[in-house]
């Protein structure tokens, strides 16, 4: 990666060794690369590090926590972190938050920086040297790299590196993050050891600046924050909204109190006092950049103008996005279809190796259907975060997605949310999953977990072969109108989970959830054409993410159920086996089968799962669901479509994927034992149907909510009222029914 | 800072035509929200052009300091501007 005019080249290639070898056994020099959303930190972030990339979360908080390695031309190491995009020190959003409190020295698992790597937009410089002089001013080794100098030349902009950095007391970089120029010019500057600016921009109102003096004299002496940041930890002391932890952790309760007092009288006396620092700073970027920079005059964006008026146009804006969604979800839907099946297959495949290649037993059962399926499992979902996620980078690289949540931001308005909310949700109806995982798009915390939490109602494809069977099997096909009874089943399904999600958004927001009405100001970037290596490596992240993290659980979870299907072996099938044992001896094969189908069936109901399924009757019986169904309800919990292989084995109906009408038929034919009358009537089915539009089953969802949430709080608020709501409208749908004569 | 008086009455944010250009004289947002916006360059004396609206009405694209951000109504509402 390295420019090909590194001097390093020229010299002897012995001793350069052995400079590397010491420099190698040195500490690592830790970087920070900082900067506004939409500046090419990220860029230049997959620049520096490629795949040596690790994504992890900040202790507590749903931030993300990426860092990397690369090599400096002297061989030292460094450990590059990419702070979250952030507008300013004061922060607005958890993202922020994190930023000032490494800057400040607040966040204990992430000591400051030896060196801030501050990238900046070089063709917007007045809007993104706000943040780059606040941390200026906080005294600590920085670089100022001006990306994006070829958009900046290309547009007739003169930027005089040399000025700047006499202005501003930092080394001054031009660079192209994504076309690979002035890297090696960047790194070498990131072996340097970088003397901080001593410089001072801030203009305050003479009283903030006595207030602030007078707080700042009290700032305890931490080890971390330097001499010179004491005065924006007063500011940031002042400007506490009572919310901040890490604030609060590292301040004395009574100077707290008093900022707060102080903060209180201000109000009184300069009602706009809070914002009394922003106007001065503008006025300093003004000077700085009057000597700094030759602008040709205002410059428009022509090609931006002319894909904006077709992309946000009243009629064809509209348009265009519903195709693009749909195009998306078809993708996510059907293209990943093949390769799940692919997956499937092989996973099969190499169970039943497995199978042929161990004798029978608990162990060979353990790996063969609680191990290989569980990775089975997890590996299914693979293709549908990968697609999913290869569109959404290219969607939010190109700055699409900015557009799109524009466009859908009246519509999500009215339930609460942001523009953003839209694509997560739709996604979901391919899979909650990567829905769920495509929620970090969204910056306001409350927002972001309200979409998690609303996402698994949206009917998954996962759901669609219960809907199939349960419809096919009490669902008579008849027409009305124009549709038929069965069109109309499904799309209901569909429309209970969107409204179910609705209503639940809108609890959210003014319960747990309920906070001060968020500022929905997003930046429309210019449109770029997507870095192909970034997408890919965005796609690589969260695939493997997805298995290392979640991955994990839901193997784990196989496995238990997989424990409770099997165990305990007490079902008494001696009678049965000798019979079928008979049977294969005499070649009637058919007999055969259909005695193992009856042995499996009964072991299955003596397992764990069988008598959890019975102790669940009571609980469900209001339902209309009696304990076979509960054995499904237990063994869905891997996947929802494993219900109709639960019922297959409980109706000793064979392999269920091709024996579907028969399974069908079992249904509706089915017996309660003790009243000898038909088990389940239609309104059973369309009650089962309306469980599973609701309840939370899918534990796979649970545990990518754990991670993207970083917390068991939330998936367990999932869990609990996900099903609460499920048990509850199932029970109004049933019993409802019933009282208008529905049920027989 | 600026004298608007001579250009026209002020108004806000959200009552500019698209394509109209004004300069923020003022906002009257709740604290918190105001530092935000000014953060984002929206300070007094800064020069603004509507862009457009969504097409359904809501939220409006300003350009300002060579940037465009959307913002909903509600809070451009709040943002007092002269018209040029």
């Amino acid at each position: 990666m390295s420019s090909p005019a590194d001097p390093e080249r020229g010299r002897s290639v012995v001793a350069l060794a052995g400079v590397r070898e010491a420099a190698a056994s040195a500490p690592a020099r830790r970087v920070a690369i900082l900067g506004n959303p939409n500046a090419g930190k990220s860029t230049l972030f997959n620049a520096l590090t490629g795949l040596r990339q690790k994504v992890g979360n900040y202790p507590g908080v749903t931030v993300e926590k990426k860092t990397g390695t690369c090599e400096l031309p002297s061989g030292r190491r460094a450990e590059v972190i990419d702070l979250p995009g952030s507008y300013s020190l004061q922060p607005a959003s958890p993202d922020e938050r994190i930023v000032r409190d490494v800057l400040l020295g607040l966040q204990d698992d992430t000591p400051p920086p030896d060196l801030i790597v501050f990238v900046v937009d070089a063709t917007n410089l007045d809007r993104h040297l706000y943040l780059a002089m606040q941390v200026i001013e906080l005294g600590r080794p920085l670089v100022l790299v001006l990306n994006m100098m070829d958009a900046a030349r290309a547009r007739g902009l003169q930027i005089d590196e040399g000025a700047l950095e006499r202005q501003l007391g930092v080394p001054v970089i031009g660079i192209s993050a994504a076309k690979g120029e002035g890297l090696g010019h960047l790194r070498r500057m990131m072996d340097r050891e970088v003397e901080p600016s001593a410089r001072h921009f801030r203009q305050w109102p003479a009283h903030l600046e006595r207030v602030l003096d007078r707080l700042e004299a009290r700032v305890p002496r931490h080890a971390r924050v330097p001499e010179r940041a004491r005065h924006d930890f007063a500011l940031a002391l002042l400007l506490d909204d009572g919310e901040d932890d890490a604030l609060a952790r590292a301040t004395p309760p009574d100077l707290l109190d008093d900022a707060h007092t102080l903060a209180r009288q201000l109000d009184r006396l300069a009602p706009d006092w809070r914002s009394g620092d922003v106007e001065g700073r503008y006025e300093a970027i003004q000077a700085t950049l009057a000597r700094a920079v030759v602008s040709p005059g205002e410059s428009r964006d022509r090609r931006r103008e002319a894909i904006d008026r077709v992309l946000t146009h009243r009629v064809f804006g509209p348009v265009i996005f519903v195709l693009l969604m749909g195009a998306v979800f078809q993708s996510v839907f059907a293209w990943a279809q093949p390769v799940m099946d692919l997956i499937d297959n092989l996973v099969a495949r190499f169970g039943l190796v497995l199978e042929h290649a161990m004798p029978a037993g608990p162990l060979r059962s353990l790996l063969v259907d609680g191990i290989v399926a569980g990775v089975g499992t997890t590996l299914t979902f693979v293709p549908q975060i990968a697609i999913l996620f290869f569109f959404l980078s290219v969607l939010e690289d190109t700055g699409y997605m900015a557009r799109a949540a524009f466009i859908m931001d009246r519509i999500m308005g009215r339930v609460g949310l942001s523009g953003r909310a839209f694509i997560p949700l739709l996604s979901s109806f391919a899979c909650a999953i990567p829905g769920i995982m495509a929620t970090r798009t969204i910056d306001n915390r409350r927002d972001r977990i309200t979409t998690i939490l609303i996402a698994p109602f949206m009917s998954c494809s996962a759901r669609l072969p219960v809907y199939a069977l349960l419809i096919g099997a009490f669902i008579p096909n008849r027409w009305v109108g124009f549709v038929t009874l069965p069109g109309i089943t499904l799309f209901s399904m569909y429309f209970i989970g969107i409204v179910a999600a609705i209503a639940v958004a809108w609890v959210l927001k003014r319960t747990v959830l309920r906070g001060g009405r968020p500022l929905y100001v997003m930046e429309l970037p210019p449109y770029r054409m997507p870095s192909w290596r970034s997408v890919l490596l965005s796609v690589r992240e969260r695939v493997v993410l997805f298995v290392r993290n979640a991955g994990t659980v839901i193997l784990a979870i196989t496995v238990v159920l997989w424990f409770l299907a099997s165990y305990p072996h007490g079902a008494d099938t001696r009678a049965l086996t000798a019979q079928r044992d008979a049977a294969l001896v005499h070649g009637e094969i058919a007999q055969a089968d259909l005695l193992q189908r009856r042995i499996t069936g009964l072991q299955l109901e003596d397992s764990f799962a069988g008598r959890v399924g019975r102790f669940l009757e009571p609980a469900i019986r209001p339902l209309g669901f009696d304990w076979r169904i509960g054995i499904g309800l237990v063994t869905s919990l891997a996947a929802r479509e494993v219900m109709v292989s639960t019922m297959a084995t409980v109706f000793n109906i064979g392999d269920s994927e091709h024996d579907v009408i028969p399974l069908r038929q079992s249904l509706r034919d089915a017996i309660d034992p003790r009243t000898g009358l038909r088990a389940y009537s239609p309104l059973v089915g369309v009650s089962l149907m309306v469980f599973f539009v609701l309840a939370c089953q899918c534990m796979s969802t649970v545990a990518v909510v754990r991670r993207e949430t970083n917390s068991w709080r939330w998936p367990l608020l999932m869990l609990f009222t996900m099903n609460a709501i499920a048990w509850l409208v199932s029970f109004a749908v049933y019993q409802g029914g019933r009282l208008l004569g529905l049920g027989s | 800072m600026i004298d608007g008086t001579r250009h026209g009455v002020e108004r806000t944010l959200d009552r500019l035509a698209p394509g109209e250009r004004g300069v923020i004289a003022r906002l009257e947002c709740e604290p918190a929200i105001g530092r935000r916006l000014m953060e984002l360059g929206l300070v007094p004396g800064t020069p603004v052009e509507m862009i457009r609206t969504a097409p359904l009405g809501d939220p409006i694209e300003l350009a300002a300091r060579g940037v465009h951000l959307s913002l909903r109504r509600s809070e451009a509402s709040q943002i007092h501007v002269e018209p040029r």
